[in-house]
């Protein structure tokens, strides 16, 4: 039996199990899907907007309201987070939580993170830089042309502007294919002979010190193929993620699942976890959706890292009522009027802010601050009062809240 | 100033419009359609695809039926493209009067409308997620219809026969004089030009918004009730076949099978603007508990998005007895000769979209009477542009073509199979397009995923193209996105909340909230 049991394999339930199991306890992690790093963009986001455009990531967690996930983690959480996934991923993230990098997308705005891969980092967007932005033909989610118009009709967060301009590489993936995945390009890309063919397509079309823009598809499970593209052509170059699935997130989420199971970490993917059962108003066991009658799994603590709307953590019904899904957990932030408007660009939709509210221990609670049980957590999207997606906090809120919730399981635990 | 001089003016591109200026045309008339917005982008947009067969005006409305099953025919022979031949039912659901079928089958041998009685095991093995509950299914000829393809099909045709069709033309004023239309008075939206078309004759079809135009040549005011009527588009096809209660028409009894998504219509709600139609939380849920009674279970499938429609009823006391040659229930032409002492207009109003073909020829035959002419009406006889094969649609048809063209082209939009040439081909043919004048007739960004994937995907190739500058692309697709909500958040629950979610992830990855703001906002 493990003596801690984490649903939900995102980044909150990633780093609470790596956390837990280095702890020394016994660890199992139920996940039903992929996980959400499949689908983000591979970076860490700590706060980008606040709402205005932050520039020192750890100043603003120190600044928000009581009702903010990161007023329960505190700073110290986020740091222990950030330096923990700096230690332990050395090639796949580097940054400074006092200041974000900024970073060009895929369709030519400047964005926020605070750490990133190394292989984007050349992006940073610097008065004067003066970048080309690489299309491959075949790759439909990648605007090179928008990119470089949109990045140089933009006034940088320091006043500065940066020249663009695009070029394009028709090289298919595959022999006759017009329409890969990234998935298909980074397998490319892993290989020495497909850098050769790109770069001999790429180089011509290069100039003086161009820094060199291209989709973050340049190699899966070769962590140096970035370098060794970027040796080649003899620039400096930097990728920019696209949409889901996201190569960079998919590094991430290998490296750290590797690190997981490296650590004894017991991972059962695949399974819904739907319902769980009390002993003495403790929760003492939750249940998966695999095979005749599910399958059992008794702990001393179990942590909540499921997620939020899109992973289905949440649930609106057509009768306009919130729920958590596996709990039934109380929730903050229903019942104060609608939970929808109309106004797409406006305000926040309020119902995007709805989760589970938690103590200073990371315990959901019930209104009146008591814990629903005493020995469950609760970390990641699931936790209310933010909206990751439009402060780019999403990452950090995991990050800390599954340290933080790590280190009282730790403590009431030992 | 630009000017132009025609035998007629169309005013309105809406399913009646397009079918007056391809009616004019053909009788060789040289004609303008002007619109002040796209093609169909107003009631004819909003109705949820039904082509009837009739069955649904056999007992509150035999002429209707007939008229309809008539049309359905001919519709389905000169447009097939656009037309799906689903066939329907006609179910008697628990709680409804089973004695009604009776009526209908006696109002259906009566007004011509083909229907036949089947057994309800046979109607739930070809509908298997039909209410288990049913006691009695008729079937019928119902088919589906794709609006968007109707009009421009039409508006194609008109043009081969020399129409000039202007889309973003806003009519200001009908000019008159001594008592008849001299010009129409227009302002180019995309160029702020002022155009004026000196004609003789106006075909007022503004379905309606008639009353508006009829008040720019100063007649008296025609009263419009707008009955606005909410739809909601369901992920997936629950039923194949168009499947209607079997009771007096009410609100919420039609589950359309329309493309990739089930329609479920609607309500009827008077209305004071047809350019403000709210989609209300409780007639949402009125659809839904509606759509349970169909299918049960239907509140757990995804709804995809709702918006409303504005019928264009007139209710006019001064139509004058001599005009009802011209009008058949639910559709009435108006002659402001004898109600305004106006010549040159006529105003044309209610109607459906299965009879537009023939309100064209009620509304051009009364203007040729008043010409004094004798010109025959062709419609019916000879197929728009793409339907000559007389192949109708089938909703796997895209599949088919993306499987025949996967080595050659992109798709663009997965949930709709829409390739990346299908979309550079529709931009190039229509140059001045908001990408919600391309979804109309692409389907682009109307699948489950509601424009998160396809979104930034058409920006990005549109500004490739060289057309637009990177903030006019930008601002089409802030447009398109707002635009989208409208339509979704009235219905947002379930795994459309789920797919909204991953949508704003994509979005944030993408900073598509930062991107540089452009000098100013497009708004249409």
């Amino acid at each position: 039996m493990s003596r801690v049991v984490v649903i939900g394999a995102g980044l909150a339930g990633l780093v609470a199990a790596n956390r837990l199991a280095d702890a020394g306890l016994a660890v199992t992690l139920l996940h039903k899907g992929l996980g959400g790093l499949q689908l983000g963009q591979g970076s860490i986001d700590v706060f980008g907007y606040a709402p205005d455009r932050v520039l020192n990531p750890i100043k603003a967690v120190s600044q928000v309201a009581t009702s903010h996930p990161y007023a329960a983690t505190g700073s110290s959480a986020v740091l222990d987070g950030l330096a923990y996934l700096k230690q332990e991923l050395p090639e796949l993230l580097v940054g400074d939580p006092e200041a974000n990098y900024q970073l060009p997308t895929a369709v030519g705005s400047v964005r926020p993170t605070c750490l990133a891969q190394p292989s984007m980092i050349a992006g940073h967007v610097r008065d004067g830089a003066e970048l080309v932005i690489v299309g491959i033909r075949q790759l439909k989610d990648f605007h090179p042309q928008l990119v470089a118009e949109n990045l140089s009709r933009t006034v940088l967060p320091d006043g500065g502007r940066l020249s663009a301009r695009h070029v394009w590489v028709d090289l298919p993936a595959r022999d006759g294919e017009v329409d890969s995945s990234p998935v298909g390009y980074a397998r490319a890309f892993d290989t020495e002979a497909f850098r050769i063919a790109f770069a001999t397509a790429l180089s011509p079309q290069l100039n003086g010190d161009e820094i060199v823009g291209l989709p973050a598809v340049v190699g899966l499970t070769d962590p140096k193929a970035w370098r060794d593209l970027a040796g080649k052509l003899g620039h400096l170059v930097f990728e920019i993620p696209l949409p889901p699935p996201s190569i960079p997130g998919m590094r991430l989420n290998q490296a750290l699942t590797a690190r997981a199971l490296a650590a004894n970490v017991r991972i059962v993917p695949g399974v819904r976890t739907h319902a769980f059962s009390t002993v003495a108003g403790r929760v003492a066991s939750v249940t998966t959706a695999a095979g005749p009658g599910g399958r059992t799994y008794p702990a001393d603590a179990f942590v909540l890292a499921t997620g939020g709307f899109e992973s289905g953590a949440l649930e609106l019904d057509s009768h306009q009522v919130v729920r958590e899904t596996l709990f039934g957990l109380p929730l903050t932030g229903v019942g104060d009027g609608a939970l929808l408007h109309g106004d797409y660009w406006g305000p926040e939709q309020p119902l995007f802010r709805v989760g589970v509210s938690v103590d200073d221990r990371m315990r959901p609670v019930d209104p009146w601050g008591a814990p629903a049980y005493p020995n469950l957590w609760a970390a990641g999207g699931i936790l209310a009062g933010a909206s990751g997606w439009r402060e780019l906090s999403g990452d950090g809120i995991a990050v800390a809240s599954a340290v933080a919730a790590a280190a009282a399981i730790t403590k009431e635990l030992s | 100033m630009r000017k132009l001089a025609v035998d007629v003016v169309v005013i309105g591109g809406g399913s009646t419009g397009a079918g007056v200026v391809r009616d004019v045309a053909m009788r060789g008339y040289s004609a303008v359609l002007v619109d002040r917005a796209d093609l169909g982008q107003g009631t004819t947009g909003r109705f949820h695809g039904l082509l009837h067969s009739g069955g649904r005006y056999v007992v509150s409305d035999p002429l209707s039926a007939t008229e309809c099953a008539e049309e359905n025919d001919i519709v389905t022979r000169i447009q097939s493209s656009a037309v799906e031949t689903t066939g329907g039912y006609f179910v008697t659901c628990p709680g409804d009067d089973p004695e009604f079928a009776d009526k209908f089958l006696a109002g259906a041998a009566a007004t011509g409308v083909w229907a036949r009685e089947v057994s309800v095991s046979e109607a739930l093995r070809n509908e298997p997620r039909l209410n288990p509950g049913i006691s009695r299914a008729i079937e019928v000829k119902d088919g589906t219809v794709d609006g968007w393809q109707l009009v421009w099909g039409a508006a194609n045709s008109a043009r081969h026969y020399g129409a000039e069709i202007l889309t973003y033309h806003r009519v200001t004023k009908i000019e008159t004089s001594g008592g008849a239309v001299t010009a129409v008075r227009c302002i180019d939206e995309r160029r702020g030009e002022e155009l004026v078309i000196d004609t003789n004759f106006v075909l007022n079809c503004g379905g309606p918004w008639a009353g508006q135009i009829a008040a720019m040549a100063g007649a008296h005011p025609v009263e419009v009730v707008p009955g606005r009527g909410i739809m909601i588009a369901m992920n997936h096809r629950l039923v194949n076949r168009v499947v209607n209660r079997c009771i007096y028409p009410a609100d919420g009894d039609i589950l359309v099978p329309a493309h990739t998504v089930s329609i479920i219509g609607t309500t009827d709600v008077k209305v004071d603007d047809p350019d403000h139609l709210a989609i209300e939380p409780n007639e949402v849920q009125q659809m839904l508990d509606a759509g349970e009674v169909l299918v049960p279970g239907f509140r757990a499938s995804r709804a995809l998005h709702a918006w409303a429609g504005a019928r264009p009823l007139i209710k006019d006391d001064r139509v004058s007895a001599s005009d009802t040659r011209h009008m058949s229930r639910g559709m009435a032409v108006i002659d402001h000769t004898t109600r305004d002492g106006l010549d040159g207009m006529l105003t044309i109003g209610g109607g459906k979209l299965t009879t537009y073909r023939l309100m064209a020829e009620h509304i051009v035959d009364a203007m040729c009477d008043k010409l004094g002419e004798q010109r025959e009406c062709r419609t019916a006889r000879e197929a728009i542009p793409g339907s000559e094969s007389g192949r109708t649609h089938k909703v796997s048809d895209r599949l088919a073509e993306r499987e025949e063209d996967r080595f050659d082209s992109q798709i663009i939009c997965e949930c709709e199979l829409m390739s990346r040439k299908m979309f550079v081909d529709a931009m190039n043919a229509q140059p001045e397009a908001s990408f919600d004048d391309l979804r109309r007739q692409l389907r682009l960004g109307m699948g489950p995923c509601q424009g998160g994937f396809c979104s930034t995907r058409a920006t990005g190739i549109a500004h490739a193209d060289g057309r637009l500058s990177a903030e006019q692309a930008t601002a089409l697709m802030r447009l398109f996105l707002k635009n989208r909500w409208i339509g979704l958040w009235p219905i947002l629950y379930g795994e459309q909340v789920r797919q909204t979610a991953l949508d704003n992830w994509i979005f944030a990855t993408l900073d598509v909230a930062h991107l540089p703001e452009p000098e100013s906002e497009v708004t249409a």
